[in-house]
């Protein structure tokens, strides 16, 4: 079971952990012009959002638990209800905290922290610093997977991946097709100048907080299906959100995609790379994203470093 | 040398440093009552003061790096926990190098890794934007404490290292008591140091950095090298405090260096008044007073059961929030002109002319 | 220094006659745009050299290629004889080449004459080591320096600023501190960027006087890119004139104000 392509497969879940948590981090930096060290926790948010969610919704209703893809619907709604709490915390913080000050992007990276730690103890009082999980049973590998190509993919994984790429090319379309889109991409290559030209950047920032809320929270609810749900989740994978971040060329929506899903696959493939035992995976993300800064700060997608 | 530069506090006092002034002298005051009182052991309570004075020296480190040269550095705890653990396992009776070295050359040891360290991180980061500092050094504090936790066979892992020596065994003082001096002497000594090269040409052109990068390279400063020199000499301080730590603790594991503490330094730092070292002073110790404050609240106001690590968390998260937003220049901000020499104040000019 | 001493061995008096800088061939796109095609020119020693053109001419674009801050992708820059292309922006400067800023940035917690003493290059004390084993001598340095700095200030007329905040200053006593600041790290040549922009008319005259001034006394080398014809028209000679990235023409400023080429450009960009 731990064969290449299994690791291939527990690659493929991360990547999509890390590609949502990276394109809200790449918004925000690019539109905000900041690196905002509250993301991870962010996700925990959501994480936990989902949480009280499933609890909510679980047996609310008749159907809440009738099986979708292996999964309850109460799961789903979950879902939406972690993302409706990570864009409403992420749009609440920027109206409370980061809008009134005025700031450079250093002072605002160093208020990140601050909301990065209020989120994380914020979450911790409410519900302990202990493990918790989605009470969902586990469900045993799918026997497709299995069969065909010996790996062992559970209905968590599969969801996990299909729901990414619903994710990712919802936004695709929104970026691509929508007012809305073309307005965020203006205001991410040249902030002034998109005000200049008449963008009301305003409602743009509000709507890149929004996804880069509702993507984080949902990232981070993955992860809490994925693995478990505790108040460090967000923090402890704020780095390898970074190193994707950087990989993909800060402020580039479709580099975070491709960086997520390198740093993502390198993360899980940790255990193939020889001489390094698998506790090292976060510092494998740390080193790829060092020689990414010796080698091409800009990034993969990223345009002239400045 | 005169009782204003040892104590740098005192003074000529305007109302802010007057309110801080008063504050300490509050809560030390406090301290000292309580030990007449004997709620707090006269040894704890000298503990205390020396785990303050550490504070003082990993804020004056921080200080070099954010307050001189804007470089961020989130990898206090990783800086001082090199510091720590070199020290540690070079003196250190069950230290699984078996060395048993002198203090000494812990401290050399300390000295020689956390430049190393701070070189090598600074290379890939000290000549792009500065916030990829910031996040390289957040990846570098959780590489440093997972190869701290995991090279057993090197760091006894998370078993920790004990059996490490007390320092200056041959005076004739209590070892809480030497401890204090010996912190007190450390950071006098780091204070003066730090003094001169502040006020002198060196420290001038690292304002300039913070200021405006391009402008320093315009003025043919290699900034790389300016920056690279203040992170290199930052680290090597927090380093000096990881080992003053262990000499004091006597006990040092992985779970010393969790990321909160880096927080509780960067918070010493902005709330004494970025790029002053006086307010390094009034920040270690408030850490010092915050991380008792909560402990205290811990014992005797909450019921127990609560746990207090997310108050403190919270306590230091919004405390980072609001000095940034209210009070950036912090509780006291640098008054010296950076001319070397007293010049300046030879020719009798000074900011209040 | 070894190779300048050998160029001037080789060619007779290099110092007087070849150009302070010299720019050849130089382009930079920015993604698909391009921002300098091709642009050539030299500038003679001691000369006062202005450098116009409509906006998005490439003039900032320029400053910027030549003084390290952007990486060109073709063509080459060569100061005092010595070949600077690719060179980071403080090698330049030490090369003798400095500039100022359009925009300069306010100096947080200093004071005017501070900010002045960053000027001077090469300082001793700017070195960690010498403040420790040679104190006395950094000092006298610094003695030396605050008394040039002061008089920079005296003839810029702002002396009486010396222990303001720089913060405290206003946009245009900030440009004739940074003129002065950039004096003091005494360079060959001096590329000023706007530097009346946002000064009212008196200073300005003023400045021009002290440009002239130490371009007279001190042999002192000025490229200006500026945007008030009268000002420039009246202190420079030659012109450059820049349209679309490209050197148009190069000639005094008679020939420059009548020529169809250049009216043309200046009509074309207010479109």
């Amino acid at each position: 079971m731990s064969s290449l392509p299994q690791f291939l497969a527990n690659g493929m879940v991360f990547s999509c952990i890390i590609v949502l948590g990276a394109i809200g981090l790449s918004l925000v930096y690019s539109i905000a012009d900041f690196a905002n060290f509250a993301h991870g926790d962010l996700m925990t948010v959501g994480a936990f959002g989902a949480l009280v969610g499933g609890r909510y919704f679980e047996g609310a209703f008749p159907g809440a638990d009738v099986s979708v893809f292996g999964l309850p619907v109460s799961f789903y709604l979950a879902l939406l209800a972690g993302m409706a709490v990570g864009a409403v915390v992420a749009v609440l913080t920027e109206r409370i905290v980061y809008r009134p000050m005025d700031a450079g992007s250093i002072e605002l990276l160093i208020t990140s922290i601050g909301v990065a730690l209020s989120y994380r103890a914020l979450v911790q009082l409410q519900f302990g610093a202990g493990r918790r999980s989605y009470d969902i049973g586990r469900g045993g590998p799918i026997d497709f997977f299995r069969e065909t190509l010996g790996i062992g993919m559970t209905s968590r994984s599969l969801v996990i991946v299909t729901l990414t790429f619903v994710l990712v090319v919802a936004l695709h379309l929104l970026l691509q097709y929508t007012t809305l889109g073309r307005k965020m991409r203006a205001t991410s290559d040249n902030p002034s100048l998109a005000k200049v030209s008449g963008i009301r950047t305003e409602n743009v920032v509000v709507a890149m907080w929004i996804i880069g809320g509702a993507l984080a929270a949902a990232g981070g609810v993955f992860l809490g299906l994925d693995t478990i749900v505790r108040p460090r989740m967000g923090f402890d994978i704020l780095l390898v959100v970074f190193a994707a971040v950087i990989l993909g060329g800060i402020g580039s929506v479709y580099g975070a995609m491709l960086g997520g899903f390198v740093i993502g696959m390198t993360h899980e493939l940790t255990p193939v790379i020889p001489l390094v035992g698998v506790e090292y995976d976060s510092a494998v993300a740390f080193i790829l994203m060092v020689i990414i800064l010796l080698v091409r700060p800009s990034g993969i997608m990223g345009g002239e470093a400045a | 040398m005169s009782a204003a530069a040892t104590l740098p506090v005192v003074g000529a006092l305007n109302s802010t440093e007057r309110n801080v002034l008063i504050g300490l002298a509050v809560f030390f005051g406090l301290l000292f009552v309580s030990m007449l009182a004997g709620v707090i052991q006269p040894r704890y309570l000298f503990f205390l003061l020396s785990l303050a004075g550490m504070y003082v020296l990993l804020t004056m480190g921080l200080n070099v790096q954010w307050g001189y040269a804007g470089l961020i550095n989130f990898s206090v705890a990783a800086f001082w926990g090199i510091g720590a653990y070199c020290a540690a396992l070079v003196t250190a009776s069950n230290s699984p190098l078996g060395l048993e070295l002198h203090p000494v050359f812990g401290l050399v040891a300390a000295v020689v890794v956390s430049a190393l360290v701070a070189v090598l991180i600074g290379i890939p980061t000290l000549r792009l934007r500065e916030d990829y500092l910031a996040i390289a050094t957040l990846g570098l504090a959780e590489v440093v404490r997972l190869l701290i936790l995991n090279e057993e066979q090197w760091t006894n892992g998370s078993a920790g290292v004990s059996g490490i020596p007390r320092l200056f065994e041959g005076l004739p003082f209590d070892s809480v008591i030497r401890n204090f001096y010996v912190v007190l002497g450390l950071i006098v000594v780091v204070y003066l140091f730090l003094r001169r090269v502040h006020q002198s040409p060196w420290g001038r052109v690292l304002r300039t950095i913070r200021a405006d990068e391009d402008l320093a390279e315009a003025l043919g400063k290699d900034t790389y090298a300016f920056k690279m020199q203040a992170f290199v000499l930052g680290s090597v301080i927090m380093a000096a405090a990881g080992v003053f730590y262990v000499h004091l603790n006597l006990y040092l594991g992985p779970d010393d260096l969790e990321p909160i503490q880096t927080f509780y330094v960067w918070i010493a730092v902005i709330l004494g008044g970025t790029g002053s070292n006086r307010g390094a002073m009034i920040g270690g110790l408030t850490v010092v007073a915050i991380l008792e404050g909560t402990r205290f609240l811990n014992t005797a106001v909450i019921p127990a059961g609560v746990d207090v690590a997310p108050l403190r968390l919270l306590f230091v998260g919004l405390l980072i929030i609001l000095v940034i937003r209210y009070r950036e220049e912090g509780l006291l901000p640098p008054q010296h002109e950076l001319v070397a020499g007293g010049v300046a104040d030879e020719k009798g000019g000074g900011p209040d002319e | 220094m070894s190779e300048r001493l050998e160029m001037q061995i080789d060619g007779a008096d290099l110092d007087k006659d070849d150009p302070v800088l010299e720019v050849s061939g130089l382009k930079k796109s920015f993604g698909g745009l391009v921002a300098t095609d091709d642009a050539s020119l030299q500038v003679e020693r001691a000369t006062i050299t202005g450098m116009i053109g409509p906006n998005g001419a490439g003039k900032s674009t320029l400053f910027n290629l030549i003084s390290g801050f952007y990486e060109a992708d073709e063509g080459s820059v060569t100061v005092n004889g010595t070949e600077v292309t690719g060179k980071e922006p403080h090698e330049i400067a030490r090369e003798g080449l400095v500039r100022t800023f359009q925009t300069p940035r306010k100096l947080e917690g200093m004071t005017v004459r501070e900010a002045m003493m960053v000027g001077p290059q090469h300082q001793t004390g700017e070195s960690v080591l010498p403040l420790w084993l040679s104190p006395s001598s950094v000092a006298e340095e610094e003695r030396r320096n605050l008394e040039r700095a002061e008089e920079l200030l005296e003839l810029f007329e702002i002396d009486h600023l010396a222990t303001e905040m720089a913060t405290e200053v206003s946009g245009g006593q900030l440009k004739l501190i940074e003129m002065a600041r950039a004096i003091l790290s005494e360079p060959d040549v001096l590329l000023l960027d706007e530097p009346v922009a946002g000064v009212n008319p008196t200073l300005a005259k003023n400045l021009a006087g002290f440009i002239r001034e130490l371009n007279e006394e001190r042999d002192l080398t000025f490229l200006i890119i500026e945007h008030d014809m009268g000002f420039i028209m009246e202190l420079a000679d030659p012109i450059i004139v820049l349209d679309q990235g490209r050197v148009l023409m190069e000639a005094d400023p008679e020939t420059v104000r009548n020529d169809q080429r250049v009216i043309d450009a200046y009509l074309g960009g207010a479109e």
